[in-house]
């Protein structure tokens, strides 16, 4: 698999640069920012259109957020009703405090199977713990088959978009991809022909590997049955035709009962892809005699979920069901793309998801890469409010560089302190802008406008110019208006 | 068991821990708000009017018969199709096995015999309007997963009493708990132990948002609507 130079993966918050860094270089990437501006334009376009026709779009979100928050305060309860009904089903349940720990019971489960290769769906929880790598050193090979992340396989890229992981490629990337990988030389660059050639690629795998990998979109504690949602069929075959079959789960993926999926089915392909359904759903229930894989585990992963869950504001992140929705729609993302959040889960829920699954030790420049419009709020399907918690995750960071040593010599810190002790008296504040209005002249240019600030203040100039400030504040025009007129204007009033 | 019992145990305490101070008021679930739309308003012509509607925007083809003219009405397909060699769940009643074809019926087909067939005929548990949406619960004549989906052409038998308008109104339909010892009766009746919700042909958008028809699944999706009501 990929991974820069040092070995880490460019994904793995532990290593990322903080994302004003990481974002540059994707800022000066013409194509980068075309493919994505046009990939994410196509999907709000369907999105929009296919909300439209929901006359009762607002009371499903309704439901589904009421849905969501209820299963993560009977957490507990839901996972062991679920545990207790995929087990007499033929399924067995295994539980990871962690990442190391969920890779340790697929890789002795790959084992036990005598596996050296394995098939894969997409799952972007695999992604989070760093499956793919995993299982390279223990001598197991992944073949992964959604369409996208083959290109990235393939490729050795990585994904930058929750469901459409590779929509940061285009179609002659892509042919590049695949002619080199699969030694198609006149392989032409029309969608139609890419596709055809990775049905072609995965057939025989699909035919031949009989253990697979999969995520879940849902776990139905009433029946123990997990659900999988996907478009391309290379999930049904994963689910089928394999003898043995392992699903990673987050803890939170859990719904109570079978026919909550009216709800969230009716919201996930509309907000994910602009589709009134997805092509396939599957559903099973532990094992069923003659029909799919005879062998079936489920690893349920916490890996921090469970810390989140305890923080009151903070909870709603874990309602989120991976529409992607938020990142389509986010101005910070559609300049970017995904990678430079340095996570698997980019955009707005990863600025809020990636940070809190790391403990708030890493991914703390996250938080601050939104400008709070709230475009990710409003088109949420589980009404999480990311604004809200990205506020809540900024006030943590800042408590947190508080309380270390190091700010104190720290320029923006010691601006911040003094910005406080200013805003709070109106002679120092008059002071000050007596003392602005004359440290400024200088950066000042004949039309008003200053365009180049030293040391903090180029963080400002150096992507957009700043107001001068006007010879004349506000007090003292208000004051220079003389009593005469203050009296008359305070007459009208009454 | 190569789960050690105490991450199990460590994660439910932290659960636990996490949740046992929530304010009261928490919601029930019999509290939780369903105002959304659990029935269509539509009479039976407009709503299978729009299921076919639905359907054809997904690229999958529909012809209609009454309940009479099945069999002839499948004959008539299967010719259209230019595909000699098919597989039929066990299920399948006897007379849709047009004469003139090659007919794999499965009992315990191998997944390779069932990669050589050329299409499938099923039946199919429900029809959802709103989505265009066939289910399928597998039953003995809806066939096991694999048979609808390793050949490139499926035909589904879907009766217009099965159609509902609205996704709550096949849930409506499954109103058993699920059996955690599954039997061909239970699967008729209750929650499906396993289920497949097809929505048109495979698919695919990742290259540049542009829909493919048929990557993995079926590429050709075909279904008669049996006009049973009236």
């Amino acid at each position: 698999m990929s991974g820069s130079s040092t070995g880490h993966s460019v994904l793995d918050p532990r290593f990322a640069p903080p994302f004003p860094a990481a974002a540059l270089p994707m800022l000066r990437n013409a194509q980068l920012r075309k493919n994505v501006a046009h990939a994410t334009d196509v999907i709000q376009a369907k999105r929009a259109r296919l909300v439209a026709e929901k006359s009762d779009w607002q009371e499903l979100r309704s439901a589904a957020a009421a849905i969501r928050s209820h299963v993560l305060e009977n957490l507990g309860s839901y996972l062991e009703e679920f545990e207790a009904h995929c087990t007499a089903a033929g399924g067995t349940v295994h539980w990871a405090s962690d990442a190391a720990e969920s890779r340790a019971i697929i890789i002795d489960l790959l084992r036990r199977e005598q596996a050296g290769e394995v098939i894969k769906i997409k799952t972007m929880t695999s992604a989070e713990i760093q499956l793919n790598p995993a299982l390279e050193a223990a001598g197991i090979h992944a073949y992964e088959t959604d369409l996208a992340e083959i290109i990235l396989q393939l490729g050795e890229g990585e994904p930058s978009h929750i469901v459409v992981p590779a929509l940061h490629l285009n179609r002659s990337q892509v042919r590049e991809i695949f002619a080199r990988r699969m030694g198609l030389k006149d392989l032409p660059d029309d969608p139609q022909a890419l596709t055809a050639a990775a049905r072609t690629y995965l057939r025989q795998k699909f035919l031949t590997i009989p253990t697979a990998i999969s995520g879940a979109n849902f776990l139905i504690a009433e029946t123990g049955s997990v659900a999988v949602v996907e478009s391309e069929g290379n999930g049904r075959m994963c689910l089928t035709l394999p003898r043995a079959l392992i699903t990673l789960a987050g803890i939170e993926k859990v719904l109570p009962r079978f026919a909550d999926l009216e709800v969230m089915l009716q919201l996930l392909a509309r907000s994910a892809t602009g589709e009134r359904m997805n092509p396939y759903t599957s559903l099973w229930t532990g094992v069923t005699p003659g029909d799919g894989p005879q062998r079936f585990h489920v690893v349920l992963l916490d890996n921090g979920r469970s810390s989140i869950l305890a923080r009151t504001t903070e909870r709603q992140t874990l309602r989120c069901i991976r529409c992607a929705a938020c990142l389509n729609t986010c101005p910070v993302y559609r300049q970017t793309g995904g990678h430079a959040y340095g996570s698997v889960y980019p955009g707005p829920i990863g600025a809020i998801l990636t940070p809190q699954l790391m403990g708030m030790q890493y991914a703390q420049s996250l938080p601050f890469a939104s400008s709070l419009c709230g475009a990710c709020y409003e088109v949420c399907p589980v009404k999480i409010n990311i604004p809200e918690v990205l506020l809540e995750l900024r006030s943590q960071v800042v408590n947190q560089e508080r309380g270390q040593a190091a700010r104190f010599g720290d320029l923006m810190f010691i601006a911040m302190k003094a910005a406080n002790a200013i805003f709070a008296g109106a002679r120092r504040f008059r002071a000050a802008q007596w003392l602005g209005r004359i440290a400024l002249r200088p950066f000042t240019r004949k039309d008003g406008w200053i365009h180049s600030l030293p040391s903090l203040g180029a963080k400002w100039t150096q992507t957009r110019d700043l107001r001068g400030l006007p010879s004349q504040s506000f007090r003292q025009w208000w004051a220079a208006r003389g009593l005469t007129s203050s009296l008359s204007s305070s007459k009208e009033g009454r | 068991m190569s789960t050690p019992a105490p991450s199990r145990q460590s994660i439910l305490d932290r659960i636990c821990a996490a949740t046992q101070n929530l304010p009261q008021g928490a919601s029930t679930y019999a509290e939780l708000p369903r105002s959304y739309i659990r029935h269509g308003k539509l009479g039976a012509q407009a709503r299978l009017e729009l299921m076919i509607e639905r359907l054809r925007e997904y690229g999958a083809e529909v012809a209609e018969c009454a309940p009479e003219e099945v069999p002839s009405a499948i004959a008539a397909q299967l010719a259209l199709s230019g595909r000699r060699i098919f597989v039929a769940p066990a299920g399948l009643p006897a007379d849709w096995l047009a004469a003139g074809f090659d007919w794999k019926i499965d009992r315990g087909l191998e997944n390779a015999e069932i990669e050589q067939a050329e299409g499938v005929v099923t039946t199919a548990f429900c029809g959802v309007a709103d989505s265009g949406t066939i289910v399928l619960h597998h039953s003995p004549s809806e066939g096991r997963r694999v048979l609808t989906l390793l050949p490139d052409w499926h035909l589904c038998i879907l009766y217009a009493s099965q159609v509902v308008e609205t996704l709550p109104e096949y849930f409506d339909r499954c109103p058993l708990p699920p059996p955690l010892h599954p039997s061909d009766e239970d699967l008729t009746l209750g929650t499906p132990v396993v289920a497949t919700y097809i929505s048109g042909p495979s698919a695919t958008a990742d290259i540049e948002m542009t829909r493919i028809k048929g990557v993995h699944g079926p590429r050709f999706l075909n279904v008669i609507l049996v006009r049973n009501e009236d």
